[in-house]
């Protein structure tokens, strides 16, 4: 079956950055989705179950943190892999992000190679 | 001619138009609704992207000058332009992509920036900063050589802190040549060497290309970063801007290293010069007596600070002082003061006690913690006399005796004076009591003199011999004290001998206190006999004789009356 990715962020830029980041991953047949706000992701997340989640903490509407307890704690969707973005600076939500589920951290600004290769890591195993 | 990484982007941007990007799609399936056709869309290697293929014919290329990377089919001529219309929208999607590509590049720049900065701020010495920074830049930008150059203005020289990549040709060394790299650093500017000077100098011949950065901070540069790199391999102007801004974050951090590194040593000189005045200060106004007071260092005590304490005082004095400091020129006598003050202090001091005051001849020692200490440092006193007395000896100097008195009571320790002028003071009547106890100890012809206070006061009395000696009147007192003589100070010979005629003695006290003064005398008389050097033995068969002849009262109880001080 066909792997998704789903990039979760409100700022296009950013979106923008890890597409090209993980552009690569399409060519084994990896689908690449994408998402502005946390409602839109919890609709994608629901329609298509993708296997690995970029999530942004800091968003409008509904943040990372509410999105990943939906999906993780009232979903059950716990085979999807929710990795959480967030600003450096803001590590003390670490503790917070994974008592909500998360599978996974990462600071912002992320280091492009590194998240390459976690998301071949994820989607591999 | 286009290669196969034009053909993959290609191919990838037609996906993202008709798959990824909903909005371009809709727009192209309503064009062709509007144009009434029917459309089939594959890439290049025929994988079906839009539509069935079924009867349509007309095959129209989706191409970007000569490079085709997929088909539009439609049932007849007039998709074509909407085969055009697609082509455009993917060369949109590629002027996107490159956009983005640019993007990420900056990104991936800040990334590895933030994170440098993140770890030379963590480092507080030059030279780690130096190594991480060339370690780092070396990484960041793919060389194989570099060093990291200070410029000290004050000894004009550059010194190399940090250094990466052998030099096969060691007789020529860039950093030797410090005329050429101080006229580049105090240039303050960035450049890639140009090929044919990198060629001329003996010192790069093992690098096909170099390139260096000024380690710039305000107005000032303090030294250069060089990187090279031993095969074909250009640096660009982008790897030049990343060099110069490692360049930047390298001397800012460290021109704060040498803030901290300098203000550093300011505290230290500082907390230095502090200790000394504290040391020097401890040597006018005794640790103990600050510690006395419940205060560590003398700069927290305040005027009217003061504390009532239970102590022993003790009082020593050169006897015949007088006579001796006749015989000596000023100078010599000062002289003569300090070294038997040398001996001294450090055995006060051992034993917990503290010379409180010197008296010209003499000094006054306190010692807090009671009359055992003060004891103890009493006989070392002797004992280290006598070893003084040894060299004075050999160099045929008159010898040197001394009398120690104590008393244990309240007294009151304290800082008096005002606001300008302060001084370390006590106030008790113990002090008066021991001076004059010290006195005594000469009209006793005893080394070591002490009350029954002190003498009760004491933790182990048995470490000592003693000689009850009777009461004693001292003026300004109302009640009689009873005083005892410590013999441990004593010469060996004369200790041994009144330990030998201990008892002896006592049954001639007890004689003399029931007043049987002529058999008092007579036992006094057989101790004096033995040796002429017990004094006190001479004093009491004096007092016995004497008494003999005179009229006795009732109320006699043998208190010796001392009217001089």
């Amino acid at each position: 079956m066909k792997q998704k990715l789903l990039i979760v962020d409100d700022e296009s830029h950013i979106r923008m950055l890890i597409e090209q980041t993980l552009e690569d991953l399409e060519d084994d047949g990896v689908e690449l989705l994408f998402a502005e706000n946390g409602e839109q992701a919890l609709e994608v997340i629901q329609r298509e179950e993708p296997n690995l989640v970029f999530l942004d903490v800091m968003m409008p509407k509904m943040n990372g943190m509410e999105v990943c307890h939906k999906v993780k704690k009232e979903l059950n969707l716990s085979h999807v892999y929710i990795i959480l973005l967030t600003a450096k600076g803001q590590e003390v939500d670490r503790q917070k992000g994974l008592d909500m589920g998360a599978d996974r951290y990462m600071t912002k600004p992320f280091d492009p190679d590194e998240m390459l290769s976690i998301a071949e890591e994820i989607l591999n195993r | 001619m286009f290669d196969t990484k034009d053909f993959m982007a290609h191919t990838r941007a037609l996906r993202n138009v008709l798959k990824r990007n909903s909005e371009t799609l809709a727009l192209i399936n309503k064009l062709a609704a509007t144009l009434a056709l029917e459309i089939y869309i594959e890439d290049s290697e025929g994988t079906s992207l839009l539509g069935t293929k079924l009867n349509l014919k007309n095959k129209h290329s989706l191409c970007d000058a000569e490079l085709n990377y997929g088909a539009l089919y439609s049932h007849d001529t007039s998709g074509e332009f909407l085969a055009e219309f697609v082509s455009f929208l993917v060369k949109k999607e590629l002027e996107k992509k490159k956009i983005g590509q640019e993007v990420l590049g900056l990104y991936r720049e800040i990334n590895m920036i933030y994170n440098f900065s993140e770890m030379i701020s963590e480092k507080i010495d030059d030279a780690s900063i130096a190594v991480t920074a060339l370690q780092e830049a070396c990484q960041i930008i793919n060389s194989t050589h570099g060093i990291f150059l200070v410029y000290e203005p004050e000894e004009n020289r550059v010194i190399e802190m940090a250094a990466i990549g052998d030099n096969p040709n060691s007789d020529y060394n860039i950093s030797d040549q410090s005329s050429m790299l101080k006229e580049l650093i105090l240039r303050g500017t960035a450049a890639i060497v140009p090929v044919e000077r990198i060629k001329s100098n003996p010192a790069l011949g093992h690098l096909k290309t170099v390139m260096y950065a000024p380690l710039k901070v305000k107005h000032r540069t303090l030294g250069m970063i060089i990187l090279g790199h031993q095969d074909e391999v250009e640096f660009t102007a982008a790897e030049l801007k990343l060099l110069t801004t490692i360049a930047l974050q390298s001397a800012a951090a460290i021109e704060s290293a040498q803030l901290y590194q300098k203000g550093l040593k300011e505290a230290r000189d500082r907390e230095e010069a502090i200790k000394k005045i504290h040391e020097v200060s401890q040597k006018f106004v005794p640790h103990e007596f600050i510690k006395s007071l419940g205060k560590d260092k003398l700069t927290e005590v305040a005027l009217g600070d003061q504390v009532e304490r239970e102590v022993t005082v003790m009082f020593t004095d050169i006897r015949g002082f007088t006579a001796l400091s006749e015989r000596l020129a000023p100078k010599e006598n000062f002289l003569f003061i300090n070294s038997f003050n040398k001996r001294m202090g450090p055995i006060i001091r051992n034993n917990e006690g503290f010379i409180m005051q010197y008296l010209g001849d003499g000094f006054m020692a306190i010692f807090p913690n009671g009359s055992q200490n003060a004891l103890r440092a009493s006989v070392e006193m002797h004992l280290a006399l006598k070893s003084y007395n040894k060299e004075r000896s050999a160099k045929k100097r008159s010898l040197v005796q001394i009398g120690i008195g104590m008393q244990n009571g309240k007294l009151i320790m304290g800082i008096t004076g005002d606001v300008e002028r302060m001084d370390a003071a006590i106030i008790s009547d113990t002090v008066n009591t021991a001076s004059r106890i010290e006195g005594l100890s000469k009209h006793y012809g005893t080394s070591i003199l002490l009350t029954d206070l002190c003498k009760n006061n004491l933790s182990h009395p048995e470490e000592f011999d003693f000689r009850y000696l009777g009461p004693v009147q001292v003026q300004g007192k109302n009640k009689p004290i009873d005083l005892y003589e410590c013999i441990n100070g004593d010469d060996p010979e004369l200790r041994n001998h009144k330990l030998e005629t201990l008892s002896t003695f006592e049954h001639g006290m007890e004689l003399y206190f029931n007043k049987e003064f002529a058999m008092a005398a007579v036992t006094f008389q057989q101790i004096v006999k033995l040796n002429r050097d017990d004094h006190t033995a001479k004093l009491f068969l004096n007092r016995a004789a004497h008494l003999i002849t005179q009229e006795i009262g009732d109320d006699w109880k043998g208190v010796e009356s001392i009217t001089k001080k």
